[in-house]
């Protein structure tokens, strides 16, 4: 019996030569929010089957909800919830019948069924959508009926992939506070996104390249790790032509253009904002320069960076 | 109870699916009425009304008794008296089915006691029906010759005489024994169809994953989907064949028990044929046409339906033991047509129920459980 919620021990899946899942290892506490980042093929929908018992793994092991994912799969199963990345609810169904179906596949009946399918509805807010087709529904509300769907036995676990792909950025927030709700009340979730800005709501993220776990830690963390120094965002027009020349600034660790902006990434302490001022007014026009925070963007683009520049190497 | 609750869970959708879109409902209700009316009406071997043509060289009275004898019911009817030169360019032109001919001399030889004959020149083309031809006009020459013999003072009744007593279907109507094989042909097509889709269509539609990741076992998928579909099937059955003995006057002379349980035990084999193709087969396409293949050649050919069974090649007759049909057709010919209750047909109830539950059994076993 294990604390942790989640636990991954070199975990592997490899298809033929492709190696999918790297031997990766990490370890999800309780009613945490754990975000699995990465690009699309890099792995994260093969680690969430396996940690599922969809999958089975090529080597390592894993402990989902205290149960040893290759030997009780049933017991895991019966303690997760999954949404797949593929919206895979019956369509032709009504949504309340998608509700009570996937309810007494968990086993439940009777009282408990109904009362379970009530707080489903309540909690995600499908009252009015109930009697209508799952076709008809608009792709927030699917995403949320299937949300409810994989939370029907109350389980301890959800594991969610990329849940709000092609939905809408109204919907995409109603789905990230239903996801917060869920875990203050003790629910641990286990998320992919390759939206940063959800990320962001992770209270620990793991990023994946080519099936291998690179990093992991807190967002602000990996923002410290990975983006060090301070960040100067200089702002006007016709600056792009200044980039190579900042680069040959002292303290200067990067210099990449961000819109029509430039940001200009300088060594903690070596940060001078009259040098820039002075290098892009040569070059165009300088409206403003200001201090900005790394976002979890800049992290995925140094880990990727990194990635690649080991493999030159 | 929580493996029954679950395996409810499947029934239930599965039957809202089936609400949802009733067109498996026609598949399972309607079509084999339809084909069953189809195949009752079209399909016969009861010949009637065959044109035959007389060259008649003898002209005398006997030959025209003959003749009178062979049109007196609707077997044949009179085509015509054609020259003997004619007789072959009738049954090359398809014009008549067979011609007699009734020999010069015939009533002279029948007067002196003397064997006459007949010739008969039957078109061959068509297998059965100058089988049918050749045995109706000999039974008649026969009983000609009977009724002459005792007519005449002079001679002995014959030998020996068989009475023959065709039991269970005493007029030899067709349609009494082919309504069983139908009835198992068309349904046997309809339930390989009602299920050889529904594993396929889950994984198309990746409901199969979300599946997966909930506590349900194979089995409990297996049985969860057969169970509706089985009460589907057994009503088709009995659907069909009340049609049968309505429209056809198919007789009902068994045990209703032995006919409900031998209903139930075939239709649940052929789902379960059809899952195992739906397991295996992955897409919808594919399933579709091996689910056709799989359950119409063999319950039209090696069935009994329409080929006897003793008459095929031995390799055939094995075959045929592992088709449902075969057991279908013999036991429906048995409760419909012989009377016959559990207590003869218990052999074929067993055969049947091992075809279940080997299909049960095999499709659960090769139920791939992970995905990708």
């Amino acid at each position: 019996m294990t604390e942790h919620a989640i636990e991954s021990r070199a975990l592997r899946k490899q298809f033929g030569d492709f190696v999918a899942v790297d031997d990766v290892s990490f370890h999800v506490e309780k009613g945490e929010i754990f975000g699995y980042l990465g690009a699309n093929g890099a792995g994260k929908s093969t680690t969430i089957r396996m940690l599922c018992g969809l999958l089975e793994p090529s080597g390592g092991s894993a402990t989902v909800a205290g149960h040893e994912v290759g030997r009780e799969p049933m017991r895991v199963k019966a303690s997760i919830g999954y949404m797949s990345q593929k919206f895979s609810l019956y369509r032709d169904l009504v949504a309340e019948h998608n509700l009570e179906f996937f309810g007494g596949i968990y086993g439940l009946s009777g009282k408990r069924l109904r009362s379970a399918i009530e707080a489903a509805v309540e909690r995600t807010g499908l009252q009015p959508y109930r009697e209508a087709l799952t076709s008809s529904l608009p792709g927030g509300i699917r995403q949320r009926l299937a949300l409810a769907c994989a939370l029907m036995h109350g389980p301890e676990i959800v594991f969610l992939d990329e849940p709000t792909a092609g939905v809408d950025p109204a919907s995409r927030r109603d789905f990230w506070r239903l996801i917060r709700e869920l875990a203050q009340a003790g629910t641990t979730v286990f998320v992919t996104t390759h939206y940063m800005d959800e990320a962001e709501y992770c209270a620990r993220i793991g990023l994946m390249v080519d099936g291998q776990l690179v990093a992991l830690d807190t967002p602000r963390a990996l923002k410290r790790d990975w983006v060090p120094g301070v960040t100067l965002s200089v702002g006007g027009r016709d600056l792009h032509r200044g980039i190579e020349p900042a680069l040959a600034l002292p303290g200067v660790i990067a210099a990449e253009p961000f819109g029509a902006a430039v940001r200009v990434r300088f060594e903690e302490g070596r940060e001078d904002e009259a040098a820039l001022r002075r290098l892009f007014g040569e070059v165009g026009r300088v409206d403003r320069v200001e201090r900005v925070d790394a976002s979890l963007e800049d992290v995925f683009l140094a880990v990727v960076g990194a990635g690649a520049k080991d493999e030159a190497a | 109870m929580r493996v029954l609750r679950r395996i409810w869970a499947l029934s239930a959708k599965e039957v809202r699916h089936v609400m949802r879109d009733p067109r498996s409902l026609y598949l399972a209700l309607g079509m084999p009425v339809v084909m069953l009316l189809l195949f009752g009406f079209g399909v016969s071997f009861d010949l009637e009304r065959l044109p035959i043509a007389f060259v008649d060289l003898d002209q005398s009275a006997s030959s025209r008794e003959l003749r009178q004898r062979y049109t007196a019911n609707d077997d044949f009817i009179d085509a015509g008296s054609i020259a003997l030169e004619d007789a072959e360019r009738a049954l090359v032109a398809g014009e008549v089915m067979a011609v007699v001919v009734i020999e010069e001399g015939f009533e002279r030889h029948l007067r002196r006691g003397e064997q006459a004959s007949i010739q008969l020149l039957i078109d061959g083309s068509d297998n059965n029906g100058a089988t049918q031809t050749r045995g109706k006009a000999e039974a008649m020459g026969r009983v000609f010759g009977f009724s002459l013999a005792q007519r005449s003072v002079a001679s002995a009744p014959p030998p020996i005489q068989t009475r023959q007593w065709m039991r269970f279907n005493p007029e030899g109507r067709s349609a009494v024994f082919l309504v069983p094989g139908i009835a198992a042909y068309v349904l046997a097509m309809v339930a390989v169809m009602l299920t050889a889709l529904t594993v396929s269509r889950e994984w198309e539609r990746g409901s199969m994953a979300q599946l997966f990741s909930t506590p349900v076992g194979r089995l409990e998928i297996v049985l969860g989907k057969l169970l509706p579909y089985v009460v589907l099937g057994t009503l088709a059955v009995l659907l069909v064949l009340a049609v049968g003995m309505w429209v056809f006057d198919v007789p009902f002379r068994g045990s209703s028990v032995a006919l409900i349980v031998l209903s139930f035990l075939f239709i649940a084999g052929m789902l379960g044929q059809g899952l195992l193709i739906s397991v295996v087969a992955r897409n919808q396409m594919v399933a579709t046409q091996a689910a056709a293949l799989s359950s119409m050649l063999p319950s039209m050919l090696l069935s009994g339906f329409i080929f006897p069974i003793e008459n095929m090649p031995m390799v055939l007759q094995y075959v045929s033991r592992i088709i449902p049909a075969r057991y279908f057709v013999e036991g429906l010919r048995g409760v419909l047509l012989r009377g016959n209750g559990l207590g003869e047909l218990w052999p074929q109830a067993a055969a049947l129920l091992a075809f279940t539950l080997v299909m049960i059994v095999v499709s659960t076993a090769r139920f791939r459980r992970s995905i990708a």
